[in-house]
């Protein structure tokens, strides 16, 4: 038994190693642009007015490594939900080809739509209970503006992209992407729809290049 | 020429869509400021509407314009300012050739500003002070161009009827033949448009129904020159009420009604010997109805309504419209409304009773395409047909554009 377990070991040992040296990680900071203040909700013809402010959403880079990598057979499917009159999340990066399904949460009607060139649709009135829930499969790479036809406030981002390797920010702009194959590529950080920095970078196995985007 | 240059603005805007958009979402970022940590937020917005309507003589609906073809370009701005969860100021301004569609000369207005004070955030009482549209019917929440599926407002906000408000009629047969004398502008609709008067009301929610009730200066028929608390006081107030019940997201249902005096002051030299104003009052009765599904919406209003006329009695009259929207596809709508107006009868004087205004009905048929969340073209065509008297026919085309910021 004990024999059999050690020769388990002789075999997978040679191939683990290597796949972790294999990997590079990047690690660095974006300069995230001045926080946006809370959207305003225009209540003027609303007769019943229910209180809450909506929340500040605090702005946040997607960083990621330009290049071409093979398509997976399939994709996990994402959510973008509607709560509390907003898009949860309001940025999502997502690799082309990805099912995204976006359940209404709140106790009304939601209308979420899109005229991005990237993916243009509309989901149309929807309560929160309605199932199937609502997906829309993202195709083409680009970003994706949503929108609510109801509630002209909600803003919602999902930035669709050809590379497996993405990551958000943090708040304080911080990012870590691991996993990454050797090579040569571009690094990029997407800021808003009119900022995209970029950085060439030359990844080494099992090295951790930092990279800052000033 | 006026042609040209509409079509040249449309041209231009959708030739750069897409830059303009992005430009105009960083506009909308502008446009809004915050302080105290966020707890006060206010937002500038606005449409820009450019509008051309060509229809034939007598202008139907609430359109003063002795000109058959009228370019009617409108830029309305809007303040929305929030402070904490509790309390929210909007207000609307209008730079415009008049309240309705006319020839005259540019205006400036503060159509609309209100305080509003929401104690309780699951929203069972809501306090509104201020110059705001009525709570009665559901034509409101999509009355502005953006929203409005239409160019125009349904038959019951903007037929003319022979109800005077600046002179009482000297007998039964002149209130009926008044109309055909004087121009359009001397006569009331049963509602005029969203009817910005000043008042006060009270709203709120309770499980599946809402309430509304608002106590007006000026009553539903009243002219926009009416609504200004300047103008016209509280002494004769107008009280209106709307209960609404909504057993699903898709479904509403409303019960409405208003009541108050519908003469302006300057009218009372005119009303018989020893009566006021107070003494003659418009009824109105409303039902409402309106479901939403995916990308079909449809509306519908019945109301009745009665004017207590001086020398003539009860003058009573009932509107409907049905109204559905579709999107065909994400940027492109259609839509149909089927309008009705029927009018009940008066004496005469000599012992015969006669209609007091002819029926008619009118079909609205527009298409609409958005070619970014900021800009929009609307195009519309009306037939209406007089189903009493004279059968006359009257026919509306009409384009709207619309940049919304």
């Amino acid at each position: 038994m004990r024999t059999r377990g050690l020769l388990w070991l002789n075999a997978v040992f040679p191939i683990l190693p290597v796949a972790l040296l294999a990997s590079a990680t990047l690690e660095g900071r974006v300069e995230l642009p001045k926080s946006h203040s809370a959207p305003v909700q225009a209540k003027r013809y609303q007769i019943v007015t229910k209180g809450g402010v909506l929340s500040t959403q605090p702005p946040l880079a997607v960083v990621y490594l330009d290049g071409a990598f093979p398509q997976p057979a399939s994709l996990p499917m994402k959510q973008v939900a509607q709560k509390d009159l907003t898009f949860l999340p309001s940025l999502l990066p997502v690799r082309v080809g990805t099912k995204v399904e976006f359940p209404n949460l709140d106790d009304t009607y939601h209308n979420i739509f899109s005229y991005s060139p990237a993916k243009r649709f509309d989901l149309g009135r929807y309560r929160p209970d309605e199932r199937p829930i609502p997906t829309q499969v993202f195709d083409k790479p680009g970003l994706v503006i949503l929108r609510c036809d109801i509630h002209e406030h909600m803003r919602g981002l999902i930035l669709v992209l050809n590379t497996p390797h993405f990551v958000m920010t943090d708040t304080d702009g911080h990012f870590r992407l691991g996993g990454l194959p050797a090579g040569r590529y571009t690094l990029k950080a997407w800021i808003d729809s009119r900022t995209t920095r970029e950085k060439p970078v030359e990844l080494k196995s099992g090295e951790t290049l930092h990279v800052d985007f000033p | 020429m006026k042609l040209h240059a509409f079509s040249l603005c449309v041209f231009a805007c959708t030739a750069c869509a897409f830059d303009v958009d992005d430009v105009l979402d960083r506009v909308d970022t502008a446009l809004t400021i915050s302080a105290f940590q966020d707890n006060l937020r206010a937002r500038l917005s606005g449409t820009l509407d450019l509008e051309i309507y060509n229809f034939e003589q007598p202008a139907p609906g609430l359109i003063d314009s002795s000109i058959d073809t009228l370019f009617n370009p409108r830029l309305t701005l809007f303040l929305d300012a929030q402070i904490g969860s509790q309390i929210y100021f909007f207000a609307q301004s209008r730079l415009d050739r008049g309240f309705d569609p006319s020839n005259h000369g540019a205006q400036v207005r503060l159509d609309e500003y209100a305080l509003r004070v929401t104690p309780w955030e699951d929203g069972r009482l809501t306090v509104q002070i201020g110059k705001f549209a009525t709570v009665v019917g559901n034509w409101v929440p999509r009355h502005l161009s953006w929203e409005n599926p239409f160019i125009n407002a349904p038959l019951i906000y903007e037929n003319v009827t022979p109800i005077q408000d600046k002179a009482a009629p000297i007998s039964p047969l002149y209130f009926i033949s008044a109309p055909y004398y004087y121009g359009k502008y001397a006569f009331n609709p049963v509602i005029w448009g969203p009817s910005y008067a000043s008042g006060i009301s009270v709203s709120g929610q309770l499980g599946k129904f809402d309430y509304a009730i608002e106590m007006k200066n000026a009553s539903l028929s009243s002219r926009p020159e009416s609504w200004n608390v300047t103008e016209n006081g509280f002494e004769n107030p107008t009280f209106s009420t709307r209960v609404g019940f909504r057993p699903n997201e898709a479904w509403n249902f409303g019960l409405s009604a208003s009541e108050g005096p519908y003469f302006r002051r300057e009218a009372e030299p005119t009303l018989p010997p020893g009566r006021d104003i107070d003494d003659y009052r418009e009824f109105v009765l409303g039902q409402d109805a309106s479901f939403a599904w995916r990308h079909l919406q449809v509306w519908a209003e019945f109301y009745e309504a009665r004017f207590q006329v001086p020398r003539v009695g009860n003058a009573d009259t009932f509107a409907y419209y049905v109204e559905a929207k579709y999107k065909f596809t994400p940027q492109l709508f259609g839509a149909l409304r089927w309008n009705q107006q029927l009018f009940g009868t008066i004496s005469d004087g000599y012992s015969h009773s006669v209609r007091w205004s002819e029926d008619l009905g009118r079909i609205d048929i527009a298409v609409a395409y958005r070619f970014t969340p900021h800009a929009q073209l609307k195009l519309q065509y009306d037939y209406q047909h007089e189903t009493t008297g004279p059968g006359d026919d009257n026919h509306l085309l009409a384009a709207q554009f619309t940049v919304r910021f």
